[in-house]
């Protein structure tokens, strides 16, 4: 008896071994995504004490999360723009940067709708935005398109959502 | 009739306080209360903190509040009620309005105050109040018209418009 249950429970550890090692080395597209958010994210906030080539740094980075011919349309109350390009995306971030000091963002829910070949996703989510000493954060709905190239999930386009509309 | 407990065999003071005279029952009861609040505070009142000051003096900056997540089952939101607005993406960050237009109305603010298919709407709820313009708008069938109580701010920056039925999560219970 006690032969067999230990046999039993090694076999369901060796089972949650391999689903632990599948999903972590095959990680489903949505996890990869949400993933790669979650690293732009922090890519996109920046402090105020950060030294020049760190920002330097921090911009290029930024740049590897998106398409060379990435779009970005911006439309809230009081801009309406839109950018073209992996180049005129880090000179606005850039610009921002020295406008606004600090910024830290997070995305709050992030909903991930993966196309039938599942080559291209389509994901919403809410980005949230906090200067540090400020009271109130800014919310911002967006819609990204990312496509895979090679094992990489890239932002091809990005558009904002009017809330409550 | 006379009951001799053992005293090396009776729980501890401290034992008793903490777990109680019968151990299963005290867990029994810990697991009942666990599954009852995970229900509870997530299917039917979901507790919120209020951030900003769009909704003041009403509700105030990093108060504690629950929405009621049931509110709307037999009846449709009303004009007044202060509702929770879920967003495309999720509901971890979620607006805080009131409701001011119903379904297949027009609404306008000009000077300031709140006009219903062109006539001036009482709102004793406000106490801030700007001079906001806002041309006539329709509200959809399926739509509500929501605002914050704080119509002193710049109104680019409040938001307010017009969401979808399926989008309001419930009712703001306090």
């Amino acid at each position: 008896m006690n032969k067999w249950l230990s046999r039993i429970v090694l076999v369901g550890a060796l089972l949650a071994l391999g689903f632990w090692g599948w999903i972590t080395f095959f990680p489903s597209p949505e996890k990869v995504i949400r993933r790669r958010l979650g690293e732009l994210a922090k890519a996109g906030s920046f402090s105020a004490n950060e030294s020049l080539p760190a920002k330097a740094w921090h911009l290029n980075s930024l740049g590897e999360f998106f398409t060379p011919d990435v779009q970005v349309t911006l439309d809230v109350p009081g801009l309406q723009q839109t950018f073209t390009g992996r180049g005129e995306l880090q000179g606005a971030a850039g610009y921002a940067r020295s406008v606004v000091g600090s910024l830290s963002i997070e995305f709050p829910d992030i909903k991930v709708t993966l196309a039938p070949d599942h080559a291209s996703a389509v994901v919403n989510l809410t980005a949230k935005g906090k200067v540090p000493g400020q009271k109130d954060f800014y919310l911002q709905e967006l819609r990204l398109r990312l496509i895979k190239i090679k094992r990489d999930w890239i932002i091809n386009q990005v558009e904002t959502v009017r809330t409550l509309s | 009739m006379e009951i001799n407990v053992d005293p090396a065999q009776s729980p501890s003071w401290l034992q008793r306080v903490l777990i109680g005279r019968n151990p299963k029952r005290t867990l029994v009861r810990i697991v009942v209360l666990v599954a009852v609040s995970f229900v509870v505070f997530t299917f039917v009142l979901l507790p919120i903190r209020v951030e900003g000051g769009s909704m003041l003096p009403t509700y105030r900056d990093r108060s504690v509040n629950f929405v009621n997540r049931l509110a709307y089952l037999f009846h449709e939101p009303r004009r007044g009620d202060v509702v929770a607005i879920g967003l495309e993406a999720g509901n971890h960050i979620m607006f805080m309005k009131r409701i001011v237009g119903l379904p297949g109305e027009t609404v306008a603010f000009h000077q300031g105050h709140l006009y219903i298919n062109g006539k001036l709407l009482d709102e004793p709820y406000v106490k801030l109040r700007g001079n906001w313009e806002h041309e006539p708008e329709p509200v959809g069938l399926d739509e509500y018209y929501v605002v914050g109580d704080n119509r002193d701010m710049a109104q680019e920056g409040h938001v307010q418009g017009r969401p979808k039925r399926e989008r309001i999560v419930g009712k703001v219970l306090l």
